[in-house]
Parts: C-alpha cells; structure tokens; sequence
C-alpha cells in the first residue's frame, strides 16, 4: 500500500522533471509519450491502491519538512474509500486527457512545457486528494493554482491569455487567505493541523471556533471551485489549450474545493452554518452560472459556465452532507465534462480555430459523425437525460437539498432546480446551433486524420457519461448501489427519507430536461435559422466582473494612484530629491575647493592639521 | 641654557608657518619645495631645542633624520621638476591640474 501510494505520487512527479530537464531534447512524440506512461503508472498505482483499500483509512508518513516551536508538518497521507474513488478518477481522467493531448499538440511549438505543466498538475492534484496533513495539503493547493495559472496563460505570446492567467492566480490566492486563516486556527487550537486530527478533535471545538475554520475552508473552497462570489476566474481561464480546460477547469482542480469539504465532513458537522452556506451559494452559482451559460456564443465560454453551474451542485450535496451524492456528482461530470471539453477542442480545431457555435452548423457533423455521437453524450448527461450518469447524479444532489431538515435548504433546491431546466435549455442551445443549424457564413472546414484519431481517447468517457450513472443509481430502479455500498462506513449514508424523495426529485429531473430540450427546439431548431442575439447582461456573467471592476478595481486604482502620485512621487521621491541635490550642492562646493589647485590643497590640509592640533593641544572644537 | 625653550618653540613655530605661507601663497613648484624645507628646519629646531631643555639626545637623533629627509625631499622633488621641465611642462604648480577631474 505505501509503495502503492509513494509510485502514484512520484511518476507524475518525474515526468515532470522529465520533461522539464529533457522533453525538448528527446522530441515530439516520445515526449509526449513520456508524459503519458507517467500519469498511466499513477493510474496503475491508483488501481493497485484501490484494489487494496479497506473501510479503515491507511496512514502514511514520509516524514516531516517543517518543524519549529514543538509544531511540524508532515508529508503524511490519509488514504480512505473517498480519496481512492478520487485518485482513480482523477488519474483515470488524466490519462485520457494526455492521450488526447498528444493529438492536440501536434503542431505546437512548445510541447515539452506543455506536458511537464500538465504532469506536474496531476502531482498536485493527487497531494491534494491523499493529503493528511493541512500544510501539506496547501502545498498541493498552491500547487494546482500555479500550475492552472501556468497553462492558461500558455500561450503567453498574447498579452489577454497572460492576464487571464494572472486573473484565475489572484482569485484563487484571495480564496486562499480563507485557508491560511483556517490553517492557522487549526494549528493554534490543536497545535498541529492534519484532517485526522481536525476530525478527531471536532467536537471538543467551540461551535463558534468550528463555524470560524469551517468558513475560512469554504471561502477557499469556494475560491478553488470559482463558486460565487470568486466565479468570475474561470470563464477567462478558457484561454488556455483545450485540454487544459478539460483537466484543470473540469475534471480536476475546480473541485478540489468541493473535495476539501467532503475530507472535511466531520468538522462540518460540528458547523452546520458552514453547510448551509455551502448549499446556498451551492444553488445559487449553479442558477447564476446557468443563466451565464445562455448567453455565451463561445463553445468554450458555455461550458466554463456549465462547470460553474455543474460545481454548485456538487456544494449542494456537500453542504447537506452528503458526501457520496457528492463525490459521485463530482465523478459523473469529471467524466461527461471533460468528453465535452475535448469535443469542444476538435470542433475548435476543425473550424480553423473559430470559438462561436453560430458558425459551425450542420458541416459538422456530416463531417465528423464520431464526434457528434462524443458530443451527443456528454450533452445527454450534462442536460440529464434520464438514465444518463448526469442525470442520476443531479437528481440525488436535489434530493439531498429537498429532504434536508433545515428550511433554508429548500431555497438552495429552488434553485437548482430551476437551473436543471435551464441547463438542458443551454446543452440543446449549444447542440442544435453547432450540429444542426445551417448558418449563413461558416467557418471553412478542416479535415485531418489527427482530428479523427484524437476522438478515440474519448470514447470511454462517453461510455462512462452515458453508463456511469448506474454505479450509484437511487433506490426505486433496485439495483444495487455500488458507491453508496463501498463507501458504507466511511460517509453518512443517505437518511431514509431522502431515498423516498429520491423518486419524485429524479421524475422532474426527468420533465424539466425534456422541457428544456423542447424549449431549446422551439427557439433554435435549424428550420428558423437561429442567429446570434446581440451581447448582453448574460454574456458579460451577469455584470459581476464589471460590479468587481467598478466597485473593488476601480477605488483600488484609485488608492494607488494615490499613493503613487502623492505620497510617493510627492512625498517620498521629494524628500529623496531634495536630499539628493543638497548633496550633490555641497559635493559641487567641496569639489570646487579641491579642483586640482595643489596650493589650495595644501591650504586646506594646514588648515586641517591646524585644526586637529588644536584640538589635541586645547580640547578646542 | 641662555636660551629658554618657550623662545627656541616662539623661533620654530614662526619658522614654520612662514614656511606653510610660502608653500601656500608661492606658484613656482620650486619656492613650494623651498616652503617645506623651511618648515622641516622648523621641526628640527624644535626638536634640538627640546633635547637640550630635556637633556637627551632624542631629539637630536630625530634632527639628523630630519636633515636626512629634507635631502631626499629635495633631490626627489628637484629632480622631477627637472623632468617634467624637460617634457615640456611648466614650473607653475597650477599647470599641475590633471587631478581636478574636467
């Protein structure tokens, strides 16, 4: 078991160095290569690790890093059933994503960067799923923000990339002040910070304190997860390479926050305020992000949206406590979201680079009929097409927010229902207009053998998209529920009532889904030519980051410019100026009676020695 | 001793500031060495007058060194002068300005 989990972390580790000291060196394609077999060993490891877990949590420690003041910091895991089902997903999703990669890539020039990135990624992200220790644990949550900030701004030749870059790395670091804070907390009650030890030690918390290190957590969650209000990172952080948004801002990094609440369930139970908060904001960026997602004309733009949106729910389920509606939410649309993306990536690549679905259209999909059925399924599962994985995931997060025993909680369903309709509004907006409408002027066609081999990675994630849903289908199909049986003992199981609510909650997941599918047909079905509207509230993300521009940007700027041009450039470059040429005046004066005159000199030196004898002979002076 | 010492220090002193004087005020590099020649008589004024006041011959040791110095600073210096008149230069110690930066 340890070697086990010493490999899954290490091989990415290594391609990455790898690639850093040698990728360039050994070519394209054995890079890219490398990079692969790297992220194949961690999934191996994952799968071994996996096989050989039992309900108790294993601990391992290889040892401490940081010690002082009777406090130290282990590089220590805490390996249990949910961290296995998560390292397996996300290897498993990475894998893919590398396999696809390789295709992506092909004719881009720095290939070598892009992969040690992408593997060391994939090292972060796993520090983050098998942590024990906290500051450990930060090390990869830095980490993956680095490594996020890195490949969206990939392209650095153009400036906008950079700063999207530098915009998703601020947020996500205003997030994480909430876990410095959190962390700190930690340590100054228990003297050290591990999530064995914050569980263990929950309960003999204060409710105040708990609820104090419970939000710290959220908000850094809610930063990582771009959940409201810290959401308006990752529409721009599509700027990067396709995949890049497959991995990092859909399968991956953008729910490590979900995960670091489901790792830390015991503490929240000690804080219900924390949960509930996390369930309302939870429903309330899955309606904002819903909203946002119908109003974008870029195919990237939507389904950063609808990650926005898909993520909301997942805090749904994690704030009612739910830890396996959860993680298998975060599981189903690892797997539909990231098919997406990558379709997303080749439709993209086979448009010569065009973004907007309004010129794409029906030559699509006569022309690449393998990726319309790709796409077909992931759209299935994210609208929640009955009996598809998305479908089964969504409506237990529902139910898990319908029966909870807080009232407040029904205000959190309220709203993610309502954006369940609007999301199968949005996927058959997205799907009618790129793969069926005829529009006017489209983007000239690209036809590559490397387009049609990058779809085959995808093929088991559509699999997965459609079929996944029966690991963990509710109660009233009767079929065993493999994740709620694996994960018994380790989670709270769903209470009996929920199960009831299950039945009705999954009939108007069914109804709604097919309305929006009707709705989307109505407006933008190929024979009424559907045209772009104008650009709008929804495609700007409902004005938050103008409302951040205006309100937190502009009085920083003008804090700035304050401090620039009064207090420094008047203030402090003043004083230093006129300390400068007083100086530099009595340097010139003292410099002029020295100007090479040999008898001035000698003047000054009997003057000088007269001084000094003086001194010496009276005590003058 | 006819002579007290305060009279023999009065003597050195004013020996040494006319020679200070010269070496200031006077522009020919040759008056200057002639300057400070006379300041180093001065010095070795006051030390023989101090070694006879006092009754050791210190004093009069430090004379004979003085006296060698003063030779030495005079054959250096005459014979850089010499030199740099050969090459063209002045006697005018302000024609000596290299060092004044411009």
């Amino acid at each position: 078991m340890h070697t086990a989990l010493a490999l899954m972390l290490l091989c990415p580790l290594a391609g990455a160095v790898f690639q850093a000291g040698w990728g360039s060196a050994v070519g394209r394609r054995a890079s890219a290569l490398a990079a692969a077999l790297a992220v194949a060993g961690s999934f191996a490891a994952a799968l071994v690790a996996f096989a050989g877990c039992g309900v108790a949590p294993t601990h391992v420690s290889f040892g401490a890093w940081l010690a002082f003041d009777g406090f130290s910091a282990q590089f220590s895991l805490l390996y249990d059933r949910i961290a296995a089902v998560m390292t397996v997903t996300v290897t498993f999703t990475a894998l893919l994503i590398h396999l696809y990669s390789a295709g992506y890539m092909r004719e881009d020039k720095s290939y070598a960067r892009y992969f040690c990135y992408l593997n060391l990624f994939v090292f972060f992200m796993l520090v983050i799923a098998l942590a024990d220790d906290l500051v450990f644990l930060f090390l990869g949550w830095e980490g993956v923000g680095f490594c996020s900030f890195a490949l969206i701004g990939f392209w650095h030749e153009d400036t906008k990339n950079v700063v999207a870059g530098c915009k998703a790395f601020i947020t996500t670091r205003i997030g994480d002040l909430g876990y410095v804070a959190a962390l700190g907390l930690t340590i100054a009650s228990f003297g050290e910070a591990s999530l064995t030890g914050l569980s263990a030690g929950a309960e003999t918390l204060s409710p105040g304190l708990a609820a104090v290190i419970g939000f710290g957590f959220l908000f850094a969650a809610l930063g990582k997860s771009a959940q409201l209000p810290l959401s308006s990172w990752l529409p721009d952080a599509m700027a990067g390479p396709t995949p890049v948004s497959a991995l990092i801002h859909a399968a991956t990094m953008v729910t490590a926050g979900v995960y670091l609440l489901m790792r830390l369930d015991p503490l929240l139970a000690y804080a219900p305020p924390v949960g509930a908060t996390a369930a309302l904001l939870g429903g309330a960026t899955a309606l904002y992000g819903a909203c946002c997602a119908l109003g974008q004309r870029d195919v990237k733009r939507i389904l950063a949206y609808s990650t926005v949106s898909q993520v909301g729910y997942m805090f749904l389920a994690a704030g009612s406590a739910d830890v396996t509606g959860a993680l298998f939410h975060l599981q189903t649309h690892a797997f539909f979201k990231s098919l997406l993306f990558m379709c997303a990536g080749i439709m993209i690549q086979a448009c010569h680079e065009e973004h907007d679905i309004f010129r794409m259209g029906a030559p699509l999909r006569r022309r690449y009929p393998g990726l319309f059925v790709l796409f077909s399924c992931g759209a299935a599962a994210l609208a929640g097409i009955p009996f598809t994985s998305g479908y089964f995931s969504k409506g237990r997060t529902l139910a898990d927010a319908l029966t909870h025993p807080d009232p407040i909680f029904l205000l959190a369903f309220a709203m993610g229902t309502l954006a369940a309709l609007l999301t199968a509004v949005y996927v058959f907006r997205m799907y009618f207009v790129a793969f069926f409408a005829e529009p006017a002027d489209p983007a000239p066609l690209h036809d590559a053998p490397a387009l049609h081999a990058m779809e085959l990675p995808l093929w088991p994630l559509a699999l997965l998209a459609v079929g996944y849903g029966f690991a963990n289908p509710p109660e009233f199909l009767h079929i065993r529920p493999w994740l709620d049986h694996y994960l018994l003992g380790v989670t709270t199981p769903l209470p009996p009532h929920a199960v009831q609510a299950e039945l009705f909650v999954e009939s108007l997941d069914a109804l709604l889904a097919f309305l929006g599918l009707v709705i989307a047909w109505h407006f933008y079905r190929p024979a009424r030519h559907p045209a772009p509207a104008p650009d709008g509230l929804l495609t700007a993300g409902l004005g938050l980051d103008a409302l951040y521009l205006k309100r937190l940007a502009a009085p920083y700027a003008r804090l700035a410019a304050f401090a620039w041009r009064a207090i420094d450039e008047d203030v402090l470059d003043g004083a230093a100026l006129g300390l400068a040429s007083g100086l530099s005046g009595l340097s010139g004066a003292v410099g002029r009676a020295g100007g090479g005159r040999i008898a001035v000199s000698l003047a000054a030196v009997f003057t000088a020695v007269a001084a000094i004898l003086a001194w010496v002979a009276f005590g003058w002076l | 001793m006819n002579v007290p010492l305060s009279h023999v220090l009065a003597v050195a002193s004013l020996l040494f500031v006319i020679g200070g004087v010269c070496a200031v005020a006077r522009r020919s590099v040759l008056m200057i060495l002639v300057g400070v020649e006379f300041m180093l008589t001065a010095a070795s004024l006051a030390f023989v007058g101090g070694a006879l006041a006092h009754g050791n011959l210190d004093g009069q040791a430090a004379a004979i060194l003085i006296m060698g110095l003063a030779a030495a600073e005079a054959a250096l210096g005459l014979a850089l002068l010499v030199h740099a008149k050969r090459g063209g230069a002045t006697a005018d110690i302000d024609g000596y300005d290299r060092l004044g930066g411009q």
